[in-house]
Formats: C-alpha cells, sequence, structure tokens
C-alpha cells in the first residue's frame, strides 16, 4: 500500500515537474515583443551620462549664434539643426559645468550651417571664416585653447561633410577637414571609411529629424506591413547631373532603372502626404546614399519600424560604437544594386523578425531622436557618452607652455581673411 | 554655340546652379588654384572641346563607346556612361571634362599611394571615387517569378508575426450575409466585397442570398472567393425597382439568411454585409467584440445632396421621441460662411461621456424637390440599416442558444404577425443592451456607397463585349433620388447618379415619392 502511495507520489511530482518545464519552454517560445540592444562595447546605448563628465560651454557674441538664428528660423526645422539643438541642450545639461578648470570638455557653439540660401540649402562658403574667427575668440578670451591647442574641445560641425564646409565632395576632399580643428573632437553626420573628411576619433550623429512631427503619425501596430520595399526621393537630380552617374555615385539611378516596374518596389520620386504612414506598412526602406552618404532616412526607418536598407559603401553610420547596425539593418554594395531584389528576398524570415524586434526597442528609437525635451538615452546623451568614452583625455594633447602644434596661416588663402 | 569656358567654372556652376548664393570669389580662387596644374591638359581640353563643336553632342558617346569597347567583355552589366537626351545639352562638356579630371586625378592618386610620409592634403585616400559613375542595370532589368513568391512568403510571415504581437487575441468565425441580384452594378460592388472577404484572417462563412434565384453569373464571382465556407442560396421573389420594396424584400432576404445560421447551429459573429459596402478590415476585429448584439456607425457616401450638409442635420431618436434639431442658429450660421464641401453622414449609434449609448444618429436626406417635408415623421420612419448591426451567431438560435432573456426570440422578432418588415434593431428588448462599437461609434469603420445604375440597365455578360454595340442610348434616370431643394454649387463630377445618368438631360423629379421612370419611349433593346 505504502509503495504504491510513494509510487504515486513520485510520478505525480515528475509529472508536475515536466509540466513546469512545458510550461516554461512555452513561454520562453512565445511571440517576443522586443529585443534588448547589445553594442559592440556592450551595453552602452543606456548609458547615464550625468556625472561622467562636464562640460563648459564658451559665451560667444551673439553673431555667432543667435543672430543667425534671428535671421532665418529655419535653421530650427531643417535637417542639420542639430547644432542648434546641442547648444541648448548643452545649456541646460547637469553636465554642464561652469567653472572651466574642471571641465573635460569644451563646447564652442557656432552655428555654421545656418547661413541659408532662399531655398533653405546651407552655404558652406563662409563657414570656415566663422569657425577661425571663433576659434581666435576663445584662443584669446579664455586660456584653454592654447593649453592643448583644441585637444579637449569639441564642435558640432553637421553639415554635408563635415568640417570639409563644401557641399561637393571634389571640392570638400581637395579642402580637407579645417586645419584648425584637426586636434579636436568634432561631431558631425558625415561618417565615411577612408575618407579625409572624416576625422580620426569623430563622433557620428544622426541628422536632425523633428521629433514631434514623426511621434504625431504613428499608426496602429496591427495595420500590416504590406509594402516590401519603400523609397521616396530622387533618382537623378535634374539640376546638377541630369544624365545620371554623379549623383550618389549611379546608385539611385541603379535603383530606379532596375527595378522600376517592379510590384515589390514601391519607389517614386512624388513625396505623398501619408509619406511616415507609409513607412510603416513597409518591411524594408532604402537609403541609398545622395551626394552625401548620411540620410534622414535613416531616422525615419528606425522610428518606424521599417528595416533600413543601407547602399552606401564605407558609410559610418551614427553612434556605431554603441549601436550594432549589422544587426539592425542590411547593408548592400553599391556594385550589388541591380540584385537588390534578389538579395532582399532571399533573407530568412527569422533574420527578418529579429531586426523588427531589435527595430521595436525604444532605447533604438530613442537614440536617433534629438528629443525636446530632452529625454534619457536620446541623441544628445548618446553625444554625452561618446564623449564620456573618450575620457580621460590622453596626456600628450597638453602642451607645453609656448609649444603650437597649429599652423594658423594653413589652408586656402580665402579662409584666412577674418569674419 | 555654346561659349567654351573654363571648366572649373562649369563644375562650380554645375552643383551651384540651385544655389543662387554663388560666391564668384570662390570660383575665381578655384580657377587660380588650377592653373599650374598642367598645360597639357589645356591644350586637351581645347582639343575636345574645338572636336565637339564639330562633332556636337555625340563626342561623349563616341570616346566612351571606345573607351568601353577596350574595357572587360567579361561585365555581366550593360554600363550606361552617357545619355544621350536633350537635357545633357548643358552638361557635356563639363561632363567629359570631368572624366578628364578624374582620370588624372586617379593617375595622381596611383603616384600618391606609394608616398608613404604624412600627406597633408591627400586626393581621397584609398577608397573615395569623385568621378562619374557608371549606372548598373543588369542584362534583364524585371521582375523574377521565384523572387517574387519569395518575398511575398517573407512579407506573409511577417504579418503573421505582427497579428500575433499586436492583433486581438480572439478569433472568432465570421458569418457574412450578403443579398444581391443581377444587375449592373452587381460587379462593381460584389467584387470588392469578395475581395474583402477574402483576406479577413479569420474563417468567414459567406452566405450569399439572391434575389430571383440563383444565377450563373453571381456564381462566376463569388467562385473567386477565398472564405472558409460559401453558400449561394436564391430566393425565388424577383428584386424590384423601387428603394422602399428593394429594402423590404433585402429585409426578408436576410431573415432567411439567418435562418440557414440557426438550422445549422453556426457560430461566431453574424455581420451584414451589403455588397454596397465598402468594409475596413478594422471593421472585422472590430466586430469580435461583440457580446451578443453591436453597433456600428456606418458612414454614407453619394447621398442626394452631398455639396453641402443636409439642412436636417442631426436628428436624435430617443426611444421613439424625435426630438428636435440641434444648433439651429449655428448651422445656419455655418452655411452662410461656409463654400460648400463634401461632408460625410455618418448613421449609427451616439454615446454620452460616459460610453452608454443614449440615442441613434439617423440619415435623414435633404427633402426633396416638391416635397413639404413632413418634419418629425418622415425622421421617426427612416430605420437604421441592418450594416450598423453585428451579433452573435447565438442570437438567433432557437434552442440552446443560451440567450439572456432582453434578447428576442426569434419568432417575436423575425416574423411579425402584422406582416410588416423585420426589423434587426427589434431583436433587443431596449437599446441599453446593445454594446457600441468602434470607440464608441465615433470611429466610421464601413461606408455605404450609394450608388445604383438603373433597375432596368442592360449590361453585357460577364462585361465582355462580343461584338461591337449597335444601338447606344443613354438612360435618364436613377432609382435615387436625385435633385435636392438647395444647391449652392454645380455638383462634382461624382457617382452620386450612378453612371446611367451621365448624359442624363436633366430629367426631373416631380414628386417626392420615387417612382418608376415614364420610358416606353426609351426603351430600347440593346442586347
Amino acid at each position: 500500500m505504502t509503495k504504491d502511495r510513494r509510487y504515486g507520489n513520485f510520478s505525480l511530482l515528475t509529472s508536475f515537474g515536466l509540466l513546469l518545464l512545458f510550461l516554461c519552454q512555452q513561454v520562453s517560445l512565445a511571440a517576443v515583443h522586443h529585443q534588448r540592444i547589445s553594442g559592440s562595447a556592450g551595453d552602452v546605448l543606456e548609458d547615464n551620462p550625468v556625472g561622467r563628465l562636464k562640460v563648459f560651454v564658451y559665451e560667444l557674441p551673439s553673431k555667432y549664434n543667435k543672430k543667425w538664428l534671428e535671421k532665418d528660423p529655419r535653421c530650427l526645422t531643417h535637417m542639420f539643426a542639430a547644432e542648434e539643438f546641442v547648444h541648448d541642450f548643452l545649456l541646460a545639461s547637469p553636465v554642464r559645468t561652469m567653472n572651466p578648470e574642471e571641465a573635460d570638455w569644451f563646447y564652442t557653439p557656432v552655428y555654421t550651417t545656418c547661413d541659408l540660401t532662399p531655398n533653405g540649402l546651407p552655404l558652406p562658403f563662409k563657414s570656415p571664416r566663422m569657425m577661425r574667427s571663433a576659434i581666435s575668440y576663445i584662443s584669446t578670451h579664455w586660456p584653454f585653447w592654447n593649453r592643448t591647442e583644441g585637444g579637449d574641445h569639441f564642435f558640432v560641425v553637421p553639415h554635408d561633410f563635415g568640417a570639409c564646409f563644401h557641399y561637393q565632395e571634389e571640392k570638400a576632399i581637395e579642402r580637407g577637414v579645417l586645419p584648425l580643428l584637426k586636434r579636436s573632437t568634432l561631431v558631425q553626420t558625415f561618417g565615411q571609411n577612408h575618407h579625409v573628411c572624416l576625422k580620426e576619433g569623430s563622433i557620428v550623429v544622426p541628422p536632425y529629424a523633428p521629433p514631434e512631427k514623426m511621434q504625431s503619425r504613428f499608426i496602429p501596430p496591427s495595420t500590416p506591413r504590406s509594402i516590401f520595399v519603400y523609397f521616396r526621393g530622387l533618382f537623378y537630380d535634374v539640376g546638377n547631373d541630369p544624365e545620371g552617374g554623379y549623383y550618389a555615385r549611379g546608385a539611385r539611378a541603379a535603383v530606379w532603372e532596375n527595378f522600376k516596374d517592379n510590384p515589390l518596389f514601391d519607389i517614386s520620386t512624388q513625396h505623398p502626404s501619408t509619406y511616415y504612414e507609409d513607412m510603416q506598412r513597409a518591411i524594408f526602406c532604402l537609403c541609398p546614399l545622395g551626394w552625401a552618404p548620411w540620410s534622414p532616412r535613416l531616422v525615419e526607418g528606425v522610428i518606424f519600424g521599417c528595416i533600413p536598407v543601407i547602399i552606401a559603401d564605407d558609410i559610418v553610420l551614427p553612434f556605431a560604437d554603441a549601436i550594432p547596425w549589422e544587426k539592425i539593418g542590411v547593408f548592400v554594395a553599391e556594385k550589388d544594386v541591380p540584385n537588390l531584389d534578389k538579395i532582399l528576398s532571399l533573407i530568412s524570415p527569422e533574420e527578418v523578425l529579429e531586426k523588427q524586434r531589435l527595430l521595436a526597442n525604444p532605447a533604438m528609437k530613442q537614440a536617433m531622436l534629438f528629443s525636446q525635451p530632452t529625454l534619457p538615452g536620446d541623441a544628445f546623451h548618446q553625444i554625452l557618452n561618446g564623449l564620456a568614452r573618450k575620457l580621460p583625455h590622453d596626456p600628450q594633447i597638453y602642451l607645453k607652455p609656448g609649444q603650437t602644434v597649429l599652423n594658423w596661416t594653413e589652408g586656402p588663402a580665402g579662409d584666412l581673411k577674418p569674419w | 554655340m555654346k561659349k567654351v569656358t573654363g571648366s572649373s567654372h562649369r563644375l562650380a556652376r554645375m552643383r551651384s546652379k540651385n544655389r543662387s548664393g554663388f560666391n564668384s570669389e570662390q570660383a575665381s580662387e578655384t580657377s587660380f588654384r588650377l592653373m599650374p596644374v598642367s598645360h597639357f591638359r589645356v591644350f586637351i581640353q581645347c582639343m575636345f572641346c574645338i572636336g565637339t563643336l564639330i562633332l556636337g553632342f555625340r563626342l561623349t558617346t563616341e570616346s566612351s563607346f571606345l573607351k568601353a569597347s577596350f574595357q572587360n567583355p567579361e561585365d555581366p552589366f550593360t554600363r550606361i556612361s552617357a545619355r544621350t537626351d536633350s537635357s545633357a545639352s548643358t552638361g557635356t562638356e563639363s561632363q567629359f571634362d570631368l572624366q578628364l579630371r578624374r582620370e588624372f586625378a586617379n593617375g595622381s592618386k596611383g603616384s600618391r599611394l606609394a608616398y608613404n610620409g604624412t600627406i597633408v592634403h591627400s586626393s581621397g585616400g584609398v577608397r573615395v571615387d569623385v568621378g562619374r559613375h557608371a549606372i548598373l542595370i543588369r542584362p534583364w532589368p524585371h521582375p523574377d517569378p521565384f523572387e517574387v513568391l519569395h518575398a511575398h512568403h517573407l512579407i506573409k510571415r511577417v504579418q503573421l508575426e505582427q497579428r500575433q504581437l499586436y492583433g486581438s487575441k480572439e478569433s472568432k468565425p465570421i458569418i457574412a450575409i450578403t443579398t444581391t441580384f443581377v444587375r449592373t452594378f452587381q460587379a462593381v460592388h460584389l467584387t470588392g466585397l469578395l475581395h474583402t472577404l477574402s483576406v479577413i484572417p479569420v474563417p468567414v462563412t459567406w452566405i450569399v442570398m439572391e434575389a430571383g434565384g440563383v444565377t450563373n453569373e453571381t456564381a462566376h464571382f463569388l467562385s473567386l472567393a477565398h472564405v472558409h465556407r460559401l453558400l449561394h442560396l436564391g430566393f425565388d421573389i424577383p428584386m424590384p425597382a423601387g428603394l422602399n420594396e428593394r429594402s423590404k424584400l433585402e429585409a426578408q432576404m436576410r431573415v432567411e439568411g439567418l435562418r440557414y445560421v440557426q438550422k445549422e447551429k453556426l457560430e461566431g459573429v453574424v455581420v451584414f454585409a451589403d455588397e454596397s459596402n465598402i468594409h475596413s478590415l478594422e471593421f472585422f476585429t472590430e466586430a469580435q467584440k461583440v457580446d451578443w448584439v453591436g453597433a456600428v456607425s456606418v458612414g454614407l457616401l453619394g447621398f442626394a445632396g452631398f455639396e453641402e450638409s443636409p439642412q436636417s442635420g442631426i436628428v436624435h431618436v430617443h426611444d421613439g421621441r424625435v426630438e428636435a434639431r440641434e444648433n439651429h442658429i449655428l448651422f445656419a450660421a455655418r452655411q452662410a460662411a461656409a463654400a460648400p464641401r463634401f461632408e460625410p453622414q455618418v448613421q449609427g449609434p451616439s454615446c454620452d461621456s460616459n460610453g452608454n449609448l443614449i440615442g441613434w444618429h439617423i440619415f435623414d436626406p435633404l427633402p426633396l424637390e416638391g416635397e413639404v417635408h413632413k418634419g418629425m415623421r418622415a425622421a421617426q420612419n427612416r430605420r437604421l440599416e441592418w450594416a450598423n448591426f453585428v451579433l452573435n451567431a447565438r442570437a438567433v438560435w432557437k434552442t440552446e442558444g443560451n440567450q439572456p432573456e432582453w434578447i428576442r426570440s426569434w419568432d417575436e422578432w423575425a416574423n411579425p404577425e402584422d406582416g410588416s418588415t423585420p426589423d434587426i434593431k427589434a431583436i433587443v428588448r431596449s437599446d441599453q443592451w446593445v454594446k457600441v462599437l468602434g470607440n464608441c461609434g465615433r470611429k466610421v469603420l464601413l461606408w455605404w456607397l450609394r450608388a445604383e445604375a438603373r433597375a432596368d440597365s442592360k449590361h453585357p455578360n460577364k462585361w465582355i463585349l462580343d461584338e461591337s454595340l449597335e444601338i447606344i442610348v443613354p438612360a435618364k434616370s436613377t432609382p435615387w433620388p436625385r435633385r435636392p431643394v438647395r444647391r449652392a454649387a454645380p455638383p462634382p463630377p461624382a457617382p452620386a447618379g450612378g453612371t446611367g445618368t451621365k448624359h442624363g438631360a436633366g430629367s426631373r423629379v416631380s414628386s417626392g415619392k420615387v417612382r418608376r421612370p415614364k420610358r416606353k419611349q426609351d426603351q430600347t433593346n440593346v442586347s
């Protein structure tokens, strides 16, 4: 009798245990909403920079910053608006210090991308002179520039080719990075490997995209994603390069020529009013290069959960040391563009779902936005994280008194004129 | 003939065409910098400029053809390095010059690569290649069916995942009851409906009641539907032409459909999917939320007088008592101020702030020419459409339904003793038990397209014309009443009248009632 009971208890226990195991497995197999992002340097996306660094903001005369905004308020809404918003953020941030002696980093608020044409495009012709003038101002009014010749200073240069200050790639390469900024850290949107205009140690940030505008256009996530590939934009820059071949190194024209009659590719130059909504109904969003390799489409794709297909050789994506872009996006070489449909349709469904889960992570979306008001983990904090990761400074940047490294007369003659 | 100027000017001008702030200083600077580069290059430029002047714009094509012919023949792609269209006229020379420059730059790059010192001003490092690239096009740039198939599998998998994550957890089967009959616009309406029902993710039982018996035309349409179960039932009485009689017959047909549900004891959610309705897929997910009886808002498209808000505004019907029209002054002021615009009319439940049903919005069209508006009585006669209601299939079961006592039994409401038309609203004893769906009626989930051809208009079988038509006579009026009392602007070209009335020479509808038009003289047989 007891033997039977013991046997009964034992079998009961084992069956209960098996049931528990089964349930646990079920729970883990259930559809996961989103996945944590662990970047190449660990889970640095969610780091908090407050307390890890101190930034001193120089007080420049308003002709370097505020005057430009008064002249043209469009600077706050175009894709180069990062320089204005970083300035605003730092003025109110807890990492700001009023005591420059204890500062790790020094920020110079000069809006070099705010000289706009009537069409809204920024002219970079005066920017080198403006930057030079700003640097000479801070070097004469504060001793900190001369201490390191800019080694612990950082500048925000969100223009097409960063601190090369030109919109044409050839001219930009010829000019190179402004010689006075050689030792400073540059926060820029441009990033391309083996390129003159990407200085060693620069922090690549996403272009500015208006957060409220995008966040007000969400559609319910249960809306089925029925568009396979989505793209809206120019294929041929008819004004500057009518035959094609220069614009986007021919990649955008190749996309159009190969896939204009493909029903899976919803591509066009017509910009619809439902652009944001359409992106949320698409699985893949093309992010090809234009005149410069970066574009706001990457930000839009990440916000709306559309897997970015990046067609730009050697591009360096924003916050590449914190965000594992290979796991999130699809990279296609420019020479493989004619096979784009094959490449995309042969991606396994598990991989696509994995990427969508990573994109659904709110930390990911937050990191791409310059949120107003600032939120933890947004692009501002990622910039500060990047700066914090570069600390402590290499003691070699500190120059001996009287030692100078930079040549102030270097560069094209036109840059040397005072501004 | 274009003036030949320095290539650097062209280069700069090419890019800065759209930028009006171009600084001439910069241009002269750059040209100044390039002068000491090479005289040989300038010479070559001059030679080619002269050559272009003589040969015209084909020089670029010729030279690139020559270049291509010396390239690797195993290249699988056609390299388009020049496009000869007229828009290239301004750019030809500079493009060629740029090509030259690129080759020059390549050459200099090659020598620079060997130089190991600190390059202060490098022309691009290892892999930057600014210049003209070829536009790669594969030999047959059209979609490949296997890839399309793969892509569709991918899309399906992604959508399945979306449904699992975000979709509603309930998946009750849908029972759609539709009434139809063979007529000109049947193809228009039925095709849309069948495709909608085919993509609903839950199993769909489609009960199609056809007036006038089962016909081959309808069966042909229904064969295209992908539903779980399709029932094509015939109703022997043919559909009358008048609107009122039509709605009465439709009600009877729907009751027949419900009788089928009752007989077979089908489970799920009963939806009255009229063929002239446009459903959004959200409607079917909302319908899953119903307990016993639910009400949704239906938008109306194409009612008479849609170019301005109907005079009646919104009429609330509270349990039989009709309240006075609201906002009379406001309405008049609005009318005086606003230009005529399309305001969609919505018929359905209305809630108070707590979400409880307090009344119904009923469509009350503008009074027609010559008709004295009957005021409250007209509104009272209006009924809600069957499409406004969604039922739990168990509500119509006779036995084993376990219906709550506030649902009338089948015999009570479906077969009224006085012979009047059964009304779906009569299935509940009082309004308070009706569940309002779609964000308390504020979200319009389906639209009723009131567009219909004439009752006796002809159409070719399966919409295929075997031989050309000999005599074509335009029809003149539609079953829907056409002209309202007031019109602020001429009516926009819209399907309000149906295709049959495009050439209508203003036939007047004299009395308010819909009457059969006098057409003896127009009767022409179009075979």
